[in-house]
């Protein structure tokens, strides 16, 4: 078996969290934070760390604005995430494809 | 990461897409539109001689058909603006969704044209309609943002509301309000008015946010 997809898959991404706020992300031009919160089921403090580090990483873009007179957050992928996020499905499909049966 | 790690990461990326994947559209056009289709099938089906179950189930489902062909168009072309496609996996699902309340809705039309009932006792299929319609909606409405579920509620609460109304109303002066095409006006159309004048002034406050 050739180690070399595994080896190349992005780490930032490859986390738990990170990977299913970038799946959501990916399917979705941009949702709230409330919305990921709900989905993912995660904590606000939980979810904030994560989107930080993939907004430090270039992955995603936060925009902060009023709906209904309060503060609404929404996440969305940025062109690096999305190829980031094609790259990385790329890799998986590789390391399936590598142990199938021809 | 052996093969079936990766096989397993890929289904859940693809479940959490699907989930992640609602519909988006703006819901005010589509509303203002059905509103205004059923107030107008209201006054018309009235001034038009269809008094009798035939007639009154025919005329509400080339309605209903004039108001689901509008919608889609509607959404074909908000989805053309926005350079996506038409059929995508959220309209599919608001569709599946809303597909078994309508088709019991249409059932139970073709059972009045059946039975053919009195035609002043046709106005007792506006509360079931009102009701399946009400289901039908909040299904969809967990495919999208919007508050389409509570206006699903909306419906099934009128429902039942009409329906006490129309027993109540029965042997008295009520019977010549409750006229059978202006409760159908009234209750699919005035909802479906209201809530899209309501949805064009949030749905714009929204973005102009």
């Amino acid at each position: 078996m050739n180690p070399e997809p595994f080896h190349q898959l992005d780490r930032v991404i490859h986390e738990k969290g990170r990977l299913a706020i970038m799946s959501m992300l990916a399917a979705s031009p941009e949702l709230s934070f409330t919305e990921l919160r709900n989905a993912l089921g995660m904590t606000d403090g939980n979810l904030t760390t994560h989107i930080r580090t993939l907004q430090e990483e270039g992955f995603v873009a936060v925009s902060k604005s009023f709906a209904k007179n309060r503060p609404l957050t929404t996440c969305s992928l940025t062109a690096a995430g999305k190829k980031a996020f094609a790259t990385y499905i790329d890799l998986l499909e590789q390391i399936v494809r590598q142990n199938k049966p021809e | 990461m052996d093969s079936n790690q990766a096989a397993e990461h890929l289904q859940t990326i693809r479940t959490l897409m699907e989930r992640s994947a609602v519909y988006r559209r703006a819901l005010a056009p589509i509303m203002i539109y059905c509103g205004v289709a059923g107030i107008g099938g209201g006054i018309l089906g009235d001034a038009l001689p269809l008094h009798s179950a035939g007639g009154f189930v025919l005329f509400w489902a080339g309605m209903a058909v004039l108001a689901l062909a509008g919608t889609f168009l509607l959404v074909r072309r908000q989805s053309f603006k926005d350079g996506e496609p038409f059929w995508s996996p959220p309209v599919r699902r608001v569709t599946q969704a809303l597909i078994p309340g309508l088709v019991a809705g249409a059932l139970a039309g073709l059972l009045l044209v059946y039975e053919n009932p009195y035609w002043f006792e046709c106005r007792f299929i506006v509360p079931l309609w009102c009701v399946l319609f009400g289901l039908a909606l909040h299904s969809a409405g967990f495919f999208m943002p919007h508050g389409l579920k509570l206006f699903g509620w909306v419906f099934i609460v009128a429902g039942f509301l009409l329906l006490y109304i129309c027993w109540e109303g029965k042997a008295n002066y009520m019977a010549i309000v409750l006229q059978p095409h202006w409760l159908m006006g009234l209750t699919f159309g005035g909802l479906h008015l209201a809530y899209g004048i309501y949805l064009y002034f949030t749905e714009s406050r929204r973005k102009a946010s």
